[in-house]
């Protein structure tokens, strides 16, 4: 029969047909949730009531929705209600298999035979029924609140330090999320690869692509979706009053695609606009140089900005990808840049597409596919290209990793080690709080044993030592999370700035995020805090020999807890000296570093970069008369002892290697040659470097395009080329260079990346030979080197006055940020070791001197039976350095084994360095013995009477 | 010997009938006034307990057809559980009586 309902009825029945079905999704969900909560019950209870029990969440849980509670608010009653009375249940059916094995079905005792008559026993020992489960939490936290308000020293100690133990690893673990475990925040980022080719030097971890290899890999492969090219590099832009530099990256337009960035306002540019030889004059900025510089008028677009000589009209604002600045770098791949430039307008003497390896590439691969087939793709190509065109694709091999890796990679080892290192401290502290607590529970035997036999149960004081340990564990997680966020606003502060080129540094992101995962992982902490800190003191407090306790004249036996008490001293102290010895081998590595020589002197040298615009200076000649120009001027200053230019100064991460081919020796095979350091510079560079000259001659103004090419060589360079000869008047070329290379001079070997690198062979070419339009200046100054920066930035606009400079800082300052991760490193693990110095110390100290305080009794007994003071206390501090041994062994052995695992980071010194152990370990080995000895030598100093009577 | 509270409102809420656990929840509220307002864990201890101790017992009838749901577990009081349910109310009723004696009921 056909369906006569109105449009609007069959909509209302769909409605609520559609309700219906979200409703019952929602009771099946909820059914199956209350199934969850009843597993947690113990078995024999499941058992019994299992299936009421399930019935009734399941009915409280739809009556809660019915009366229009949230999700969240039926839910949650339940959890608390199955954890607290599951807990309960699990308590109750240990102490039954424990007080009585073999029957399982024991009433508690006390309980009436459901037989007989019921006698009923009215008042006091019902008090204890009396009271339902919360009442007597509640009791135990009021209690745990009263102790701690008549010993608020104990109680702040405990607290602050357990406070500090968590407060670390929040912020340690805030940052391995941020970094390590959170993706890079670009859609599909899973997918996201960084190409590259396979590096020829062992100083770098990837190689550049060129032009030709982006194009086949988007036009040939399967595994890869989508590819983009981008290389940053600081761009000058001019028009207003004073030349400013500000940092772009040249991409293509489908850079844009891979990553999933859009346009803010107006547009991106397509791939059209960015390839070479259909390329526009278009600029896409960042929203915050929009903000900066343009108030985020909306007007900026269509404007032109002048770059790098250029201009080049505004189309677009980027929009910033969700979340940038809290993940690692920054977005890293975009991060901190201020323009987005088409890639055909990457300067290069012929044309982008001649140039060969000079981009980085980050691509996205199809769904589905893994890494290694798109390696297998990629090298496919790689070798097709080689094919087609062996001269420029030799020794070229194409392949990817994630770009996550490419990331955090290098940062992974350092971040581990931390978080293991605070993890240590909260253990060191937790173990004090423990011995805290286990002190006072031996303390209060006798109050228990009292309390037991009046007929409190003897889980009482179990409970509360429990609770008053979760209390202790609540506040201080609460104390330390905030402490924990609040450091790490400091630790921005702290942290060397990223960069310094080729050393990996650590990619914070600006604003360490909170997410729930943290939150999670604090939670845990806080959880095996109490656990750790309630244990010992529950475990001691459960078996009280009543009767014995009670005794006149029963004092507590030194002997009592005392196993216990040992292990946790021995544990603390074996920790503590696994920690500091770490930590100095560490620190020791950072000086040894700060050690080596660098082949120059780096102190009173400033340094400037510049970069001249290609379309001003697009003739050699005009590039040598503007060097010329300002270095005559530079030399003018005051205080300038000398100056020179150079390709690239040291420890700027900037520089570049060539092949050379020795004449009179066979030409080796393009791929295989041998290759070198390659630096260009002017006269007189090596004397304000003070690297010394050891045979030979510095270039001087003749060397210049008039004359025939000449060069100075390292030492390594000279025993490698011309084993046992003379080098000087020695010749050989290179594949970039026209005509023979004479070898007029050799300096001393240099560092040119990192301090640690291994020696390579240098060569020297003469600035006025090799114009290039980027370079540095270095000048040797008799002052503080960067009091002249503004005298010197004079001269050299007094040459142009357009012409921008950049990355004014002194040679030392630049050294210094290289090494800035090691020893930001090493700081950190100074100062945990430092905590973890104070809190054991103060720790072993206490408990150790309590326990020999304690024996002052059976000292007094010993001392009047006749034993001499001086045997007794040696037999007291023996005992103690036997402990004191054991443990230091341990934290040695753990000491060594952790070095092995920081022995990636470590440089010139063995993970078994003895004087770092030997310190460690005599430190906190006298700390210890000093802890026996003097409250001994109180002891058997007193007079026997005295010790005898005291309780 | 120890009743506690939760116990004797059980038994109070199964002494005019069988329940089940939802019901049980809801008859203890209202014979309080709903101040005493029970989470299923607790009740169910409660319960278990008192199983054990034989005060309670799985009921073997069912109600009318129309109320009832076949998955449903209806508890019964047992004659020990009846004896001692009684036991204990007599036991505030005394108290009660001393109480009114010393005119601190307000009601006669």
């Amino acid at each position: 029969m056909p369906d006569i309902s109105s449009p609007v009825e069959r909509r209302a029945r769909a409605d609520s047909s559609r309700r219906s079905a979200r409703e019952i999704r929602r009771a099946k969900a909820d059914r199956r949730f209350a199934w969850w909560l009843v597993w947690l019950y113990p078995p024999a209870f499941r058992r019994d009531v299992g299936l009421g029990l399930v019935d009734a969440l399941d009915d409280r849980m739809r009556a809660r929705r019915a009366a229009g509670v949230s999700s969240f608010g039926v839910r949650l009653p339940a959890i608390a209600d199955t954890l607290a009375n599951a807990a309960f249940e699990w308590i109750a059916t240990i102490r039954r298999v424990r007080l009585k094995p073999d029957t399982t079905d024991e009433t508690e005792p006390g309980r009436a035979d459901h037989t007989a008559p019921v006698p009923v026993v009215s008042g006091f020992s019902r008090t204890r029924g009396d009271r339902t489960v919360t009442d007597k939490l509640m009791q135990d936290v009021r209690y745990a609140f009263r102790l701690w308000r008549r010993r608020p020293a104990f109680a702040a100690v405990a607290i602050l330090t357990l406070a500090l133990g968590v407060g670390a690893n929040t912020a340690m673990f805030s940052i391995v999320n941020a970094v390590l475990l959170r993706p890079l925040p670009y859609p599909n980022a899973d997918r996201l690869v960084s190409v590259f080719t396979k590096p020829q030097s062992a100083n770098f971890r990837q190689g550049l692509v060129s032009y030709q290899e982006y194009e086949e890999i988007r036009r040939q492969s399967g595994a890869v979706e989508s590819i983009g090219l981008y290389l940053g590099q600081s761009v000058n832009l001019t028009g207003s009053n004073e030349p400013q530099r500000l940092v772009g990256t040249f991409v293509t337009g489908t850079f844009f695609d891979v990553l999933g960035l859009k346009a803010e306002r107006g547009r991106l540019f397509s791939e059209e606009d960015s390839a070479p030889g259909t390329v526009k004059p278009v600029v896409v900025l960042s929203h915050q140089l929009w903000r900066q510089r343009y108030n985020e008028d909306a007007t900026a677009i269509g404007q032109t900005l002048t770059v790098n000589g250029t201009p080049l009209t505004i189309v677009g604002i980027m929009e910033p990808p969700f979340a940038m600045t809290q993940s690692p770098g920054d977005g890293y791949f975009i991060g901190g840049v201020d323009l987005f430039l088409p890639v055909a307008l990457y300067p290069t003497p012929h044309g982008l597409r001649a140039a060969g390896g000079q981009l980085l590439s980050v691509g996205r691969l199809k769904a589905g596919v893994s890494f290694a087939t798109a390696n297998a793709d990629l090298d496919l190509i790689g070798k097709r290209l080689l094919a087609a065109d062996p001269k420029t694709q030799a020794g070229r091999q194409l392949t990817s990793e994630s770009a996550h890796e490419t990331v955090v990679g290098g940062s992974r080892t350092a971040l581990v080690l931390l978080l293991a290192a605070v993890g240590v401290v909260l253990l060191i502290a937790c173990v004090n709080v423990s011995q805290l607590l286990l002190a006072r529970a031996i303390d209060r035997q006798k109050e228990i044993a009292l309390r037991a036999a009046l007929g409190a149960s003897r889980s009482a004081v179990t409970r509360q030592l429990t609770v008053e340990a979760a209390m202790m564990a609540a506040t201080a997680t609460l104390l330390g999370f905030l402490l924990g966020r609040w450091a790490l606003t400091g630790l921005a502060w702290l942290a060397p700035p990223a960069g310094g080129g080729l050393v990996p540094s650590v990619p914070i992101p600006t604003h360490v995020p909170l997410d729930s995962t943290v939150l999670l992982f604090t939670g845990g902490v806080a959880v095996i805090v109490a656990m750790l800190c309630g244990l010992a003191p529950a475990l001691r407090s459960s078996r009280p020999d009543i009767s014995r306790v009670l005794q006149a004249g029963f004092r507590r036996a030194s002997s009592e807890g005392r196993r216990l008490r040992d292990i946790l001293a021995v544990v603390e102290m074996a920790l503590s000296v696994a920690l500091v010895a770490v930590s100095a081998l560490l620190i020791q590595s950072l000086l040894a570093v700060q050690q080596v020589p660098l082949g120059f002197d780096p102190s009173n040298v400033f340094t400037l970069q510049f970069r001249l615009p290609q379309s001003k200076y697009s003739k050699p000649e005009d590039i040598a008369r503007f060097f010329k120009g300002a270095i005559e001027n530079v030399r003018t200053v005051p205080g300038v002892q000398s100056a020179a230019l150079v390709r690239a100064v040291p420890f700027s991460g900037n520089g570049g290697t060539v092949g050379y081919a020795v004449e009179g020796k066979p030409v080796p095979d393009p791929a295989q040659m041998p290759q070198a350091r390659f630096h260009i510079v002017t006269p007189d560079y090596f004397k304000t470097m003070r690297i010394p000259l050891l045979k030979g001659r510095d270039f001087t103004d003749r060397d210049d395009l008039q004359t025939p090419l000449v060069s100075v060589i390292s030492d390594s360079f000279a025993k490698r080329a011309w084993p046992g000869e003379d080098p000087i008047g020695k010749v050989f070329t290179t594949p970039q260079t026209v005509g023979p290379i004479t070898v007029i001079g050799i300096v001393g070997d240099t560092k040119h990346y990192t301090a640690t690198e291994a020696a390579t062979p240098q060569l020297y070419a003469a600035h006025y030979q090799v114009p290039l339009i980027f370079s540095s200046l270095v000048a040797r100054v008799s002052g503080p080197p960067m009091s002249i920066t503004n005298d010197v930035k004079k001269a050299i606009w007094a040459v142009d006055k357009d012409q921008p400079v950049w990355t004014i800082r002194s040679l030392e300052a630049q050294v210094d940020a290289t090494q800035g991760q090691s020893r930001f490193l090493a700081l950190l693990l100074g100062i945990f070791a430092g905590v973890a110095l104070v809190l054991a110390g103060v720790g072993i100290y206490g408990v150790t001197s309590y326990g020999v305080a304690q024996q002052t009794h059976e000292i007094g007994i010993r001392l009047a039976l006749g034993a001499s003071g001086d045997r007794v206390l040696r037999e007291v501090v023996g005992r103690g350095a036997r402990l004191t041994l054991i443990a230091v062994a341990i934290g040695l052995v753990a000491a060594v084994a952790m070095g092995r695992l920081a022995s990636a980071v470590l440089f010139g010194v063995t993970p078994i360095d003895p004087t770092a152990l030997a310190g460690a370990a005599v430190i906190l080995g006298a700390v210890s013995l000093a802890a026996c000895y003097i409250p001994a030598r109180r002891a058997s100093r007193v007079d026997p009477v005295v010790a005898l009577a005291e309780e | 010997m120890a009743l506690r509270p939760v116990e004797f409102h059980i038994l109070l809420a199964l002494a005019a009938e069988e329940r089940h656990g939802y019901g049980l929840l809801q008859e203890v509220a209202s014979l309080t006034d709903g101040e005493l307002q029970l989470e299923p864990g607790t009740l169910y201890r409660a319960l278990h307990r008192m199983l054990k101790d034989g005060w309670v017992a799985e009921s073997a009838r069912r109600p009318a057809a129309d109320q009832d749901d076949e998955r449903r577990r209806y508890y019964r009081l047992t004659p020990a559980g009846r004896r001692i349910a009684s036991a204990e109310a007599e036991r505030l009723w005394r108290l009660v009586s001393i109480a009114r004696a010393h005119r601190l009921l307000s009601r006669a």
